[in-house]
């Protein structure tokens, strides 16, 4: 904007009062007059200073705007001339155009300072002297020779006492001022910076908002307006366009849902809103079904400097995921719950039961727990694959490996069973095994248990399995039928719908099984 | 000496043929029939609205993982009294059917026969 010569006029000026010798002057009289005589007449107040800060020549305006008097304050020091008086603040206002006057003079850059307070002296009708404080906008421009030297420091400055809020850029009135009144503009472009300083500032709150974990939107107006929403808040509504609109028109589905009136009165009264854990049924797909969602939040009443609410903050954050945690818990709890009592009832049962079969309190016992231990057996298997299922071959071998393994062959592929289908062939096998030692091929010492079983896999996996009993005593049918049979083909049918086949067959018990294993809990 | 719920006819809903053995034997004991025991929603619901006679039921409420609600509606409808077994106690229980008389697992003999007549309206003797 400026050549390597900037203000050739005031250049001139200047040599003309001070007698600086200036070696690019190629000027005519009349130019030099009309440029002092045009910065005589600016109506813009403007002072040139020493690099050492005294004062070498003022013009009209400026005298006008301080009420100094020429003769008074040429030659001195400027913070002389003006010291801003004696109030407290005079120290700091006196430092703070100090340096802003050497800091244009270090930087060889003009120096804004947008308002700075000085007080100034003013003469009453009486005579008396009284300090005024005043607000000023100065501009401090160096002014420089050939060889890039400072060599006059110019104020260009303005009161601004009664200027409100902002400094306005006058307009210039001559051809000096159209050159000069860049330091107006500028003074106008640093505001400007300032602006865009806080603008950044804001940006930077605003990008706060935006990547901020929880949800946050402002709400502007009665009808609460969607002024700003974050990322979060956008993800919590699907990302629907709903900047600028009201409430009811962004999200209108949250109607019947409180929502709208928690704001309507936070709006109304003033008084922050808190929700904890609170449902939310929220469209977070467009055109897809609501959502179920559990939400904390506060909405904030946002007032304006009257104190009248203008708008409401809303801030918050999705707990969907803990509620939902929680809930599963409980579930947890109460299947666990069930379960245990479930475990009890059956523990009771096999206790009633074997009791009315067994009047001696040592037989009962004996054939109580081992009963017990089966089930037991059972469950160990199961929570060593976390619940998930167990393998038939285990439970076999567990309730069998007593009699050692010359006694008992077993045949069969891998099959995994469920927990419940597992538990009820774990007791059958232990009332089979435990009739055969009692009664059948295990009770002499050379009968043997042959099992062998194979898997049907179509349409669904049904499990076939013979125990055959051979070489044990001559088997009779009993006369009775005790609980353990009982307790086999109640369980087979009952818990597994399955079917069994007891065949009493004279040189050994026969029983077929035929299970169902991806039988469905609903079945 | 006759049993107070001598030849009342009871539906029994429960999974858990071991379970369901010990409240057939508890019935036989109070001289009851058992109707059942139904191990599944389905044949518990069937047997409920199909029986022709039927003086009460005991319900497990989580059979084979679902809730036996159902069942309790049908006999409801027909007007017919029944008690729910639970490990979850009466607490357990949707808001609808609380106050249902209840009997908590492990259950004694006691505890079934004064709920079964509570729930029928039979005076204790």
């Amino acid at each position: 904007m400026f050549g390597s010569e900037p203000f050739p006029q005031l250049r001139i000026l200047a040599s003309l009062r001070l007698g600086l010798r200036l070696n690019t002057q190629k000027r005519t009289r009349a130019s030099l007059a009309e440029a002092a005589s045009a910065f005589e007449a600016s109506p813009n107040p403007y002072l040139l200073l020493t690099p050492d800060l005294r004062i070498v020549e003022m013009n009209q305006a400026y005298i006008d705007v301080t009420g100094a008097r020429r003769d008074e304050i040429l030659g001195h020091s400027l913070f002389t001339a003006f010291d801003s008086g004696p109030g407290e603040d005079a120290p700091e206002n006196v430092r703070q155009v100090k340096a802003s006057l050497e800091k244009a003079r270090d930087t060889r850059q003009r120096d804004h300072l947008a308002v700075v307070r000085y007080a100034m002296p003013r003469v009453r009708e009486d005579g008396s002297e009284v300090f005024e404080e005043r607000i000023w906008s100065a501009t401090h421009t160096p002014l420089m020779n050939a060889e890039g030297e400072v060599v006059l420091l110019l104020q260009h400055t303005m009161d601004v006492t009664d200027l409100s809020p902002a400094v306005r850029a006058d307009e210039p009135t001559t051809a000096l001022d159209a050159l000069i009144g860049g330091s107006v503009l500028r003074r106008a472009q640093s505001v400007q910076e300032d602006n865009r300083r806080l603008e950044t500032e804001r940006n930077r709150l605003v990008e706060m908002f935006m990547q901020a974990p929880g949800f946050v939107a402002i709400l502007t107006g009665p009808d609460h307006r969607f002024q700003m929403h974050n990322q979060a808040y956008g993800q919590l509504i699907g990302h629907r366009d709903i900047a600028g609109k009201p409430l009811r028109e962004a999200l209108p589905e949250l109607a019947g849902q409180g929502y709208y009136e928690f704001l309507d009165a936070v709006f109304e009264t003033g008084e922050a809103y808190e929700g904890r854990e609170s449902q939310a049924l929220l469209q977070r797909t467009p055109g897809g079904p609501l959502e179920t969602l559990y939400l904390n939040f506060i909405y904030q009443p946002i007032r304006d400097e009257g104190g009248a609410v203008v708008g409401v903050f809303v801030q918050g954050h999705d707990v969907t995921e803990n509620v939902k945690a929680a809930r599963l818990q409980k579930l947890m709890i109460d299947e666990l719950n069930h379960r245990v009592k479930n475990t009890l009832a059956t523990v009771q049962s096999i206790a009633i039961q074997t009791a009315r079969s067994h009047s001696d309190p040592a037989s009962f016992a004996s054939t109580f727990q081992s009963r017990i231990l089966a089930l037991s057996h059972t469950h160990d298997l199961l929570t060593l694959s976390h619940w998930e299922g167990a393998d038939l071959q285990a439970i076999l071998m567990h309730e069998t490996e007593a009699f050692g393994p010359s006694r008992i062959s077993l045949n069969g592929p891998v099959t995994g069973l469920m927990p419940a289908t597992a538990l009820s062939l774990g007791m059958i096998f232990h009332e089979l095994a435990t009739n055969a030692a009692k009664y059948g091929a295990l009770s002499g010492p050379d009968g043997r248990v042959l099992i062998d079983w194979n898997l049907k896999d179509q349409p669904e996996r049904i499990l076939k399995l013979t125990w055959r009993e051979i070489g044990g005593p001559k088997v009779t049918l009993p006369d009775r039928r005790g609980f353990g049979s009982r307790l086999i083909e109640r369980n087979i049918r009952h818990d597994l719908a399955g079917e069994i086949d007891l065949v009493y067959a004279s040189d050994g018990l026969i029983a077929e099984l035929t299970v169902p294993l991806d039988r469905t809990h609903a079945q | 000496m006759t049993q107070p719920l001598n030849g009342r006819r009871v539906l029994v809903v429960e999974d858990e043929s071991l379970v369901a053995m010990l409240l057939e034997t508890i019935l036989e004991d109070m001289e009851c029939i058992t109707i059942g025991p139904a191990s599944n929603i389905d044949e518990g619901e069937a047997m409920a609205r199909d029986t022709i006679d039927l003086d009460a039921a005991l319900l497990d409420v989580n059979v084979a993982g679902r809730q036996v609600f159902p069942v309790a509606e049908a006999l409801r409808a027909r007007g017919v009294p029944f008690v729910f077994s639970t490990g979850y106690g009466e607490g357990g229980l949707p808001e609808e059917w609380r106050g249902s008389a209840t009997v908590q697992k492990p259950f004694t003999e006691a505890a079934i026969r004064d709920a079964l007549m509570k729930a029928m309206g039979v005076a204790q003797v």
